[in-house]
């Protein structure tokens, strides 16, 4: 009988932690990680300032090629999944390719989220989740001089910051939709809204209803209280399990990918790890997508050790969780803004 | 001269022979082939040619193309908005690597849209045979076997219990996905055949059963199913819960009830969403639709379920509601997460609740949409209606021998398709039962074909997106418009260019076949086979093959039409003209004097 195969899908955090980890367990396998991606493995959270000048391009880029090629680790970029099939355990490449695996680790990590209302306004609005995203940014930021920020996730306050130290004009257009996908309240979105205010970022509280193009750097936001004008305007409305691929082949899934607390899909040797797992937390009484480098990270070490044959539980640090009718989230990033 | 270029009534003889006549055929083996070869027809309850009438919308027969739909399904306008489209999860272009399914139900709309405005319903009537049905409810079961009976000849009576006929088309389903005008110009259609319409009279209530019985030949019971489901937990009595039926007849009849700014609904079917996207038309500024399972299992179709959240409805997933909260008003409703379990006997999967999960969601209405059943029709002894069997040629029939039942009162809820569908298929029963014959038939119908038009380029056409009325604040701001606005003529035709035709049939002539493969080369997909033995059931229908890859073992070359995707290309290669199309295809067959 040959080494197992195991596969990785995605080359984020996850997995690349994954496979690393699934490499220094059993040194005999062969291991393959497929991206849809064409690039190599980069922080996200650095983009924003990526886009500022203060962080070069190089230091975008998390993991060298050299490692793979230590680690021995197949390396596949721009390659995306087309079919997931867990009865016969294989995966069909969307150029048809047919590839077989014995375990395997999903995470292919989150995409930006437009609100379904929103969607009518998808082509008006930049989001910040690649490399070719940032470089898009830094391009229109040649031209304008003002940027509507509309949401509130994570990268939203780290893309303020950076566009505050370019000497930019920042509308936030703050509504509940803001920390998604928990529920916002008054006292978290006025705590925010006075250190945005604070840093002189002009707040506007309420939902954004229309977006009117008067010309490539011109745009007009209306939400249900103001008409605001800017020559740019963010979505910034969280990440979304990027799971579409995956309608169909068994798995369960709600937002991201259900998982239990071992991050077993409930098939055998398949787990998912990162911004694509959803577990259940007994403090949260909720279901539970990790978000940020580091959960990334601690998650796609915990997947493929345990596929590897560990028992590992994962947790959330209660440090970092705060409360939000009655139920308790992670959502502490802003406060750090 | 190379043997591929030799002129084709050379290399065929007879390519310049007459056109054949159509053959008919009631062999079970052809409807095998039928239901493994053309899945959408298989799919739709009502049988509906679903190739014919895109092929003919793709050709500019707007009117055949609608009329195809209505001699199997009666109400192409509503059904081109309100489907639940079992076939477009059947069709072969959704397989996995071809892309999506075709716009079908978009499709019929575009042909109801475009038929003339002065079209003429062609309606195959018979002479009166001097027999009358009365019709209980006027929904899509009764409407339907109104059409069959009245158009067959008997004398028919509808009893509606509202004062306007549709049924739950009427009062179930928002003007906003299904506009009034258009429901009452394809009832007026089968109204004009001679059916009388009596309203406001509910039988067992305002007239007893038992006289229906003595007046008529036979009753047919299409009441539907108007009462509704209860979740047996506390506090569902509290002022502000209502029941999704309810509020929807409420809000269809031009009476609807207060909503407060949050509304909770409980439910996961068509009438859960109409209740929510209701709701906000209502002025309610925070809505969301409870699901025990996830937004992967609903039953709703993909759009439907993308408008909804489009208008701002939320879908929460893994809740299972405990007890509604409140004292004099309902203030909120107490969940409890849940997990999904192994697929139980139902074919779903069962909801496990997690315990020490539960929590409060604040809510100042409360919508439970958890499912309808039917309300008895009692007779005067209180005894009611009870079907004898639910399937096979004695459907419909009851334990009175004058008394049939059909639609959603017959199966439980179930959607507009299978209601018309069940209401044709009762129509036919007491049609036989009462006068010993057959009117109508289904039968397959082969008749020779030539390769289509289609290019191998219309495969990669991205399924055409359903234009809606937007930004979606305009939506409110006329709550009754339509918020689908329909294929305009180009797209329309454009969606059509993607059905495969799967009505078409390709074959080889083993005995003209040389062996050459060039068909092979060509083809899209492993649709064309080296075949050792073809697999036949005990009815004489091929359920499959056992290929071989020895070329010493070939018996055949086969073309695997569940397979193929009808592009044509084997025929065009072909260099002795060995394949020959044939369309196949499920039609209805008139027969004019039942069978005499």
């Amino acid at each position: 009988m040959g080494a197992r195969h195991l596969v990785v899908i995605g080359n984020g955090p996850a997995g690349k932690e994954a496979a690393a980890v699934l490499r220094d367990k059993e040194p005999e396998s062969r291991i393959t990680i497929i991206s849809k991606d064409h690039e190599g493995q980069y922080r996200p959270n650095f983009l924003p300032d990526y886009i500022s000048g203060r962080k070069s391009l190089e230091q975008l880029y998390a993991t060298p090629f050299r490692f793979y090629q230590d680690q021995e680790i197949k390396l596949r970029l721009g390659q995306p999944v087309a079919v997931l099939d867990l009865e016969e355990r294989r995966i069909i490449l969307d150029h048809k390719e047919v590839i077989r695996f014995d375990g395997l680790v999903i995470a292919v990590g989150g995409r930006p989220r437009i609100p379904e209302p929103l969607l009518v306004f998808q082509d008006l609005m930049y989001t910040l989740k690649t490399v070719q995203d940032a470089n898009s940014w830094i391009d229109r930021l040649a031209s304008v001089d003002s940027v509507v920020i509309v949401g509130g996730d994570l990268t939203s306050f780290a893309i303020t910051r950076a566009l505050l130290q370019l000497g930019k004009r920042v509308g936030f257009v703050f509504s509940e939709e803001a920390f998604w996908p928990q529920r916002c309240n008054d006292q978290i979105l006025r705590a925010a809204a006075a250190k945005l205010a604070a840093r002189g970022v002009e707040v506007v509280p309420g939902r954004l209803k229309r977006i009117v193009r008067h010309s490539e750097t011109r745009f007009e936001i209306m939400t249900d209280c103001r008409h605001l004008e800017a020559g740019l305007v963010g979505a910034f409305f969280g990440l979304v399990p990027d799971v579409r691929f995956l309608a169909g082949s068994g798995l369960q899934i709600e937002r991201g990918i259900l998982v239990d607390e071992y991050l077993n899909t409930g098939f055998e040797g398949v787990y998912a790890a990162g911004d694509c797992a959803q577990v259940y937390h007994p403090e949260l009484r909720d279901y539970w997508v990790s978000i940020g480098y580091d959960n990334a990270l601690r998650l796609g070490r915990i997947a493929a050790s345990n596929l590897a044959g560990g028992r590992e539980e994962t947790t959330v640090p209660p440090e970092s969780l705060f409360c939000d009718q009655g139920v308790r989230a992670n959502t502490s990033w802003w406060l750090e803004f | 001269m190379p043997f591929d270029r030799w002129p084709r009534d050379i290399v065929d003889p007879q390519v310049n022979r007459e056109k054949s006549q159509p053959i008919f055929s009631t062999d079970p083996a052809e409807f095998y082939y039928l239901g493994l070869n053309v899945p959408c027809q298989r799919a739709c309850p009502a049988a509906t040619n679903i190739p014919a009438y895109i092929r003919a919308l793709f050709e500019n027969h707007y009117n055949r193309s609608y009329e195809i739909n209505r001699l199997s399904n009666i109400l192409p306008g509503v059904l081109g908005r309100v489907c639940s489209r079992p076939c477009e999860d059947k069709c072969r272009h959704g397989e996995t690597e071809l892309g999506e399914p075709v716009g079908i139900c978009q499709i019929k709309r575009a042909a109801a849209d475009y038929k003339d405005p002065g079209h003429t319903y062609m309606t195959r009537l018979y002479a009166p045979l001097g027999k009358t049905v009365a019709i209980i409810g006027s929904g899509p079961a009764g409407l339907a076997a109104a059409h069959d009976l009245s158009s067959t000849g008997f004398k028919v009576v509808i009893y509606e219990a509202f004062n306007q006929p549709g049924g739950m088309l009427m009062y179930g389903i928002p003007e906003f996905r299904l506009p009034r005008e258009i429901l009452m110009h394809e009832i007026d259609g089968i109204l004009r055949l001679g059916v009388d319409i009596r309203y406001g009279v509910k039988v067992g209530q305002d007239m007893a059963l038992e006289d229906l019985l003595k007046d008529h030949d036979a009753v047919l019971v299409a009441a539907g199913c108007y009462a509704s489901t209860r979740l047996g937990i506390p506090g569902e009595g509290l002022p502000g819960v209502h029941t999704g039926l309810d509020f929807m007849i409420r809000v269809t009849s031009g009476e609807p009830p207060k909503v407060g700014k949050k509304v909770l609904v409980l439910g996961a079917g068509f009438t859960a969403f109409d209740c929510a996207r209701s709701a906000l038309r209502l002025g309610a500024e925070d809505v969301s639709i409870c699901l025990r399972r996830t937004e992967e299992n609903l039953r709703v179709t993909g759009d439907e379920i993308l408008e909804t959240k489009s208008e701002g409805v939320r879908l929460e997933s893994l809740l299972a509601s405990r007890r509604m909260i409140g004292q004099a008003h309902v203030e909120g409703v107490e969940f409890t997460r849940t997990r999904l379990g192994t697929i139980g006997g139902d074919g779903r999967q069962q909801i496990i609740a997690i315990e020490g999960s539960e929590f409060v969601r604040p809510a100042d209405t409360v919508i439970v949409a958890a499912g309808q059943r039917r309300e008895p029709v009692k007779f005067l002894d209180d005894n009611h209606v009870e079907a004898e069997t639910a399937a096979g040629d004695h459907a419909y029939v009851t334990s009175h021998p004058k008394l049939y039942v059909c639609g959603d009162y017959a199966t439980g809820p179930s959607t507009v398709i299978e209601a018309i569908a069940g209401g044709r298929q009762a129509a036919g029963r007491i049609v036989e039962d009462l006068t010993g014959r057959k009117f109508r038939e289904p039968v397959v119908r082969m008749e020779e074909a030539q390769v289509t038009d289609r290019q191998r380029v219309w495969d990669f056409i991205p399924r055409q997106a359903m234009p809606t009325v937007k930004p979606v604040g305009d939506r409110f701001e006329t709550p009754q418009v339509e918020v689908e606005l329909g294929y305009d003529a180009k797209t329309a035709h454009e969606e059509a260019k993607r059905c495969y035709l799967c009505y078409l049939h390709y074959e080889i002539d083993i005995d003209r076949c040389i062996y050459c493969r060039y068909c092979i080369d060509v083809a899209p997909r492993d649709c064309i086979k080296l075949v050792e033995r073809i697999e036949t059931n005990e009815m004489g229908a091929i359920v499959g093959y056992r290929e071989t890859s020895h070329w010493q073992h070939v018996n055949a070359v086969v073309i695997d039409n569940s397979r193929c995707i009808r592009c044509g290309e084997c025929l065009r290669v072909c260099p002795v003209n060995c394949i020959t199309v044939t369309r196949i295809e499920q039609v209805e067959r008139i027969r004019p004097t039942g069978g005499d």
